[in-house]
């Protein structure tokens, strides 16, 4: 396994260098995935392995706490995660402006790096960040409680001893063991606003993705009126999971971003496929959960014992 | 020719055209054992030591493989293979539902592609 130590963190980390000889002006591409039900692979199997073919040099890791990487008891706190990053580019010896490209929480954290280190930093991706200039941390706060919550009945411990799959079973576990073993919860709640000064001298170019239907849809309006340089591609019929709905066209998307002349290549259209519509469910808006979200669980339970 | 002249000609002859078949099966059940083993690594449960992986093992639906085990297992198989086999291209064609759902025989096939050199079957 690949792993490295920065920032007194043990980190597993994938770079898979771009086909063909590296050179200069080879874009350096590193990823930044989701927060507790998420770790690197998401993006190495999705936008990682295409953007290296394609001749990118990319660098995928999973954060502190999430996937191969190691579980502190504390230091999830925004500024700690930067200072992660910090200390990888470092040990890697990555010395040139790189490409970040974030989701969710990855995405929220690739803009803050930018805020900090903006001369580390050629541009920025952005995969349906959240994105608020009041209450930020307080929201993602609320968010990790809930999954916490929905995570913590008998009715999960008994689909987790006799329904859930390795798969389900191993995720649950692992997301489990974050929220309740660690401070991250609480160190969301630390997570200090955006200064909206600093974002409006923000130098790099920023590419934001929504989904049309995501939840968080809202905050794009936001991001894209305060930060200058921003191209905004928001996806019909897609939610907060976009990376991994509509993966063939990022990997358009990224191809055209990173690697072609944007000034006259014009940007992918994005043709929506009939077929396929994703829906936010209306708890997830509302961030309560439903008395019957353990439903199917229960049911698949009933089904696995009745074998 | 005598009964015992033609039976050798008939053995000479086949070795001729079954020599490459023959040779391909020998490379893919070393190359299936090969991966394997990094399989049983890299899930490092007891069940997968008492599993018999084949080439119709699928890594979704019988390992029940985490996409984070995956992405540990390609590691492992760019290191033993070199750049001989080019993993990165092979899932760059692919997303992550086509990963995981792949037989492990794709992957041992691929490799043995990637590796194949021409066959040299003798004098005949």
């Amino acid at each position: 396994m690949s792993e490295i130590v920065a920032n007194n963190v043990r980190l597993h980390v994938q770079r898979i260098g771009p086909r063909g000889a590296a050179g200069t002006g080879v874009p350096t591409v590193v990823m930044l995935h989701g927060m507790v039900m998420d770790n690197m692979s998401s993006f190495y199997l999705s936008l990682g392995t295409y953007l290296s073919d394609a001749g990118c040099d990319v660098i995928c890791y999973d954060l502190r706490g999430h996937g191969r990487s190691e579980r502190t008891p504390e230091g999830y706190q925004l500024a700690d995660s930067l200072a992660d990053l910090t200390g990888l580019l470092d040990t890697l010896g990555v010395d040139h402006p790189v490409h970040l490209v974030g989701n969710s929480y990855g995405a929220t954290m690739a803009l803050a790096y930018g805020l900090e280190h903006g001369e580390r930093v050629a541009s920025l991706t952005l995969i349906e960040p959240p994105f608020l200039l009041e209450g930020l941390g307080e929201e993602m706060a609320r968010s990790l409680g809930q999954i916490l919550a929905a995570m913590s009945d008998d009715e999960v411990e008994q689909w987790l001893q006799q329904a859930a799959g390795r798969v389900a079973g191993r995720a649950t576990r692992s997301a489990r063991r974050l929220l309740q073993e660690t401070t991250i919860a609480t160190d969301m709640l630390a997570t200090p606003p955006f200064s909206t000064e600093a974002l409006g001298r923000l130098a790099m170019p920023v590419l934001a993705v929504y989904g049309e239907n995501s939840d968080i849809i809202g905050q794009a309006e936001t991001l894209t009126s305060v930060v200058p340089d921003t191209t905004l591609v928001v996806l019909s019929h897609h939610t907060h999971m976009v990376l991994r709905e509509a993966t063939p066209y990022l990997r358009t998307l990224m191809r055209w971003w990173l690697l072609d002349d944007r000034a006259t290549t014009a940007r992918p259209d994005y043709v929506p496929l009939a077929a396929r519509r994703f829906e936010t469910p209306q708890w997830v808006t509302d961030m309560v959960p439903p008395p019957d979200l353990n439903t199917p669980r229960t049911a698949a339970a009933a089904e696995s014992s009745g074998r | 020719m005598t009964d015992q002249q033609t039976i050798m000609a008939g053995a000479i002859a086949a070795t001729g055209e079954e020599v490459a078949q023959m040779d391909r099966s020998a490379v893919e059940a070393r190359v299936l054992a090969e991966i394997t083993e990094d399989v049983r690594d890299v899930i490092g449960e007891e069940y997968a030591f008492d599993m018999d992986i084949t080439m119709d093992t699928s890594f979704g639906d019988d390992l029940e493989l985490e996409s984070i085990e995956f992405v540990a297992l390609a590691d492992r198989l760019r290191e033993r293979y070199g750049a001989a086999v080019d993993f990165v291209g092979f899932l760059a064609t692919r997303d992550v539902d086509q990963v995981i759902n792949m037989r492990i025989g794709e992957v041992v096939e691929f490799v043995v592609d990637s590796q194949s050199t021409p066959v040299t079957t003798g004098s005949i």
